[in-house]
């Protein structure tokens, strides 16, 4: 069964062109012109992955990525014809996963659609199979996160984000290495990716996202996952 | 007396009585129609005249080079208005107040008999009539005319002007010492009231000015109102302002009284200029210590403390129209760079949507197998539309550096880090180079965005291997320079002729021996210039003929603490 991919953007001739490659590539393909037929779409379709264009008429993307963002967890890769880092960290907080800029090659599309359809298997070697604390709790092979007994929900890629950091077991992970075990190996270099990433995950498991107390930062180097003394 | 001072005259009356009060000027004609013979009397009035001319005769073209006919004439004006009413009035005053004396001792001495008292204080009210009604003047004349009349018709001996009794002597003395004290005392009242009556009426027109000015757009039109409204509302002459920060003067029509050049001195010193022989006043318009240009009046009877006031009026409504103007001004710039802005935007938008097809569609195209004729014409196209974008990058953001909306956001940034995220992204075009490295390791961070210094670099590796043969080594090197990071990349090339040096971060500048062989639009560079000058450093070239090129650039090192 091959992937579902939603491409919303006003533009019918950019529309044309990917359903024609993405439906070579093997992916099944439908449309939205407008953020509101995206959110449509996003129900009755029930799609993968979807590429989401920036600048739209009405419901812009950034509206659209976050009115999605409340009730699915599905992948979003921006494409767009802005090439700002301000505007690539306002997706990224609005709940994109990924984000590309107009114009870009087939391949290097091809690549971001695999790295955010893709999942890390559940059960890796030595890889622990949950986390307890007094008010944390994370079950890896269901993808559940419940904080002070109340479910969390967390979208793919910060579910992987945590999971690895909490694989190291208190050691610190380089940025480089978080980014090519969460999104891929083309990744390495995105460390605002991670930043506002760590962010999102922080606001949902942290008592205090401003005094994390789990998700630690490690100056220069990337990020470690602090396990309690009492846990 | 002349017939068209005469008609003048006439003119003048219905005008302005007030400022003819004071002269008292005779002017006589003689000889000649074009010969005027003036002869003057000066009372304390028209000092220009006076100095001028009192006590010589002078010809009326000899007077020409000194005053403007236009304003001789309106001199002539007042003065001969001046003369017929103030000698006549004062001898009718004069004559009416010993008349008034003389109907009093009448009445007493003929009609209803009374004692000597009785008379006296009824004098004495008179005198004091006289005195506030008319003047000190007309009331010695009344006193003295009314102790000869009380000592003549009432103190005996009646019928002669001697006293038998010493007592009388006393009573006359206290007679006459009450009558002018008294008079002293109400003339000094009714100076003080028609000074009150003049501070009030400055206050009135001080008030209508400033609605005046309140009323003007701009600064050229509150200028012009300044000059229009003093002469209208304070009755005077003329009137001239000087615009420090434009140099404009505007004057009312009496060109020459005040020369430019006094308003500018004044303007510039600060220091006010009241010549009341000349009958002209200059005073510096300054809010705050900062001059903004002079008033000068002609014809001033203002008092200093209105003066001060008027300046200080006029220097409110200037700074107020210069606000008004720059506000919008400003708002005219705003909304210019938001339409701007908004135009960049959609260009880019409708630019770069097409493009994205085009290469979406080549670059899924050259992923499959093809013949080598193919292969081929599919890379033109996938290049020529990356060339395509790239020039549409280009010229927005030349166009973003033009309209200073290149905001780069500074952080602490290694160096070394910015190189080497621009060499692993330039590896493609490095490939067969030896790259030599020279960064201290000590090297402070820069305080950068970190993608716009990731951008100057690789248009510097661009230039250095665009401009150099194939497999030549480049050396990239940095170091701190005071507060400065000073980063070079260096080829071994051709080099740049020195007139061209200095032309080649002009806009679409190509050297002319690549013009032919290098693709680019000739923009590179500029941005490049552009970008480090939004981070408040500089860029530059050094090179020789034969001998290769090094283009630096210095940027702000970080000064604070690095916190995590």
């Amino acid at each position: 069964m091959s992937a579902k991919i939603l491409v919303v953007d006003d533009e019918p001739q950019i529309r044309r062109m990917m359903r024609a490659t993405l439906s070579s590539n093997g992916y099944q393909v439908d449309e939205a012109k407008t953020g509101e037929e995206a959110l449509e779409k996003l129900r009755s379709y029930q799609p993968d992955l979807v590429l989401l264009d920036l600048n739209m008429p009405g419901m812009g993307g950034i509206e659209a990525c976050r009115a999605m963002r409340e009730g699915s967890d599905v992948p979003i890769i921006i494409l767009t014809v802005r090439n700002a880092e301000k505007e690539k960290v306002e997706a990224l907080d609005a709940g994109a996963d990924d984000y590309v800029s107009k114009p870009f090659g087939m391949q290097e599309l091809m690549a971001r659609i695999r790295a955010a359809l893709r999942r890390i298997p559940g059960a890796t070697e030595g890889a622990p199979h949950s986390f307890a604390s007094d008010d944390l709790e994370i079950d890896f092979d269901g993808r559940r996160v419940r904080v002070n007994d109340k479910s969390v929900r967390l979208t793919p890629k910060e579910f992987d984000l945590l999971r690895h950091l909490v694989a190291h077991g208190g050691k610190p992970v380089p940025h480089r290495e978080l980014l090519q075990a969460v999104w891929g190996p083309d990744y390495g270099d995105e460390t605002d990716y991670l930043r506002v990433f760590i962010n999102h995950l922080r606001k949902k498991i942290e008592p205090d996202p401003s005094r994390p107390k789990y998700v630690l930062t490690e100056p220069w180097v990337g990020y470690r996952f602090h396990i309690p003394e009492d846990s | 007396m002349p017939e068209v001072v005469q008609e003048d005259l006439c003119a003048l009356r219905s005008k302005s009585p007030r400022d003819c009060r004071s002269n008292t000027v005779r002017v006589v004609r003689s000889g000649n129609q074009n010969d005027f013979v003036f002869k003057l009397r000066v009372q304390h009035s028209v000092p220009a005249l006076s100095k001028r001319m009192h006590p010589h005769r002078t010809s009326a073209s000899g007077l020409d080079g000194r005053l403007t006919r236009r304003l001789r004439w309106a001199r002539l004006r007042y003065i001969e208005y001046g003369t017929v009413s103030r000698t006549l009035q004062a001898a009718i005053r004069l004559v009416s107040s010993v008349a008034l004396v003389g109907a009093i001792i009448f009445v007493y001495y003929r009609v209803v008999p009374a004692n000597s008292v009785t008379v006296a204080l009824t004098l004495v009210l008179a005198i004091l009539g006289v005195a506030a009604r008319w003047g000190y003047a007309e009331s010695i004349a009344a006193s003295i005319a009314g102790m000869l009349g009380l000592d003549y018709f009432f103190l005996p001996p009646i019928g002669k002007l001697t006293i038998s009794d010493p007592e009388n002597w006393v009573a006359l003395a206290a007679f006459l010492v009450t009558a002018v004290t008294a008079s002293e005392l109400s003339v000094r009242a009714r100076h003080r009231a028609a000074e009150t009556i003049a501070r009030r009426q400055e206050v009135e027109r001080l008030y209508a000015l400033g609605q005046t000015l309140l009323l003007s757009g701009s600064v050229r039109s509150a200028a012009r109102d300044i000059v229009n409204s003093i002469i209208r509302t304070f009755e005077m002459p003329g009137a001239v302002f000087f615009n420090q920060l434009t140099g404009e003067f505007f004057r009312s029509d009496v060109r020459g009284s005040i020369s430019d050049e006094q308003l500018r001195r004044v303007a510039e010193t600060g220091e006010p200029l009241i010549d009341a022989h000349a009958q002209i006043a200059i005073v510096p318009i300054r809010l705050g210590g900062q001059s903004s240009g002079s008033l000068g009046f002609v014809g001033c009877t203002l008092s200093e403390a209105a003066l001060n006031a008027l300046a200080y009026l006029v220097a409110i409504g200037i700074e107020r129209a210069k606000t008004i103007e720059e506000t919008n001004k400003a708002e005219a710039a705003r909304q210019s760079e938001v339409l701007k802005a908004t135009l960049l935007d959609a260009l880019a938008h409708d630019l770069k949507t097409p493009l994205t097809s085009i290469k979406g569609a080549v670059t899924h195209l050259l992923a499959k197998p093809h013949d080598a004729e193919e292969l081929e014409l599919l890379t033109i196209a996938n290049e020529e539309a990356d060339r395509l974008n790239r020039l549409v990058v280009e010229v927005l953001e030349m166009a973003r550096i033009d309209a200073s909306k290149l905001h780069p956001d500074r952080a602490p940034h290694s160096i070394m880090d910015i190189i080497q995220a621009t060499l692993k992204e330039q590896e493609e075009s490095l490939k067969g180079r030896k790259i030599e490295l020279h960064v201290p390791p000590a090297l402070p961070a820069a305080d950068v965005d970190f993608d716009f210094i990731q951008q100057v670099l690789k248009q510097l590796l661009d230039n250095a291997t665009n401009y150099s043969l194939p497999g030549a080594p480049l050396t990239i090197s940095a170091q701190a320079e005071g507060e400065r990071i000073v980063v070079s990349v260096a080829d071994e090339g051709k080099g740049i002729p020195v007139d061209e040096q200095a032309r080649i971060f002009d806009k679409f500048y190509r050297g002319r021996a690549w013009r032919e062989k290098v693709l680019g639009t000739g923009l590179g560079l500029s941005i490049a210039k552009g970008i480090v000058e939004a981070h408040g450093g500089k860029i530059w070239v050094t090179s020789a003929p034969g001998e290769g090129s090094v283009f630096s650039f210095a940027v702000p090192a970080f000064k604070g603490e690095l916190v995590s």
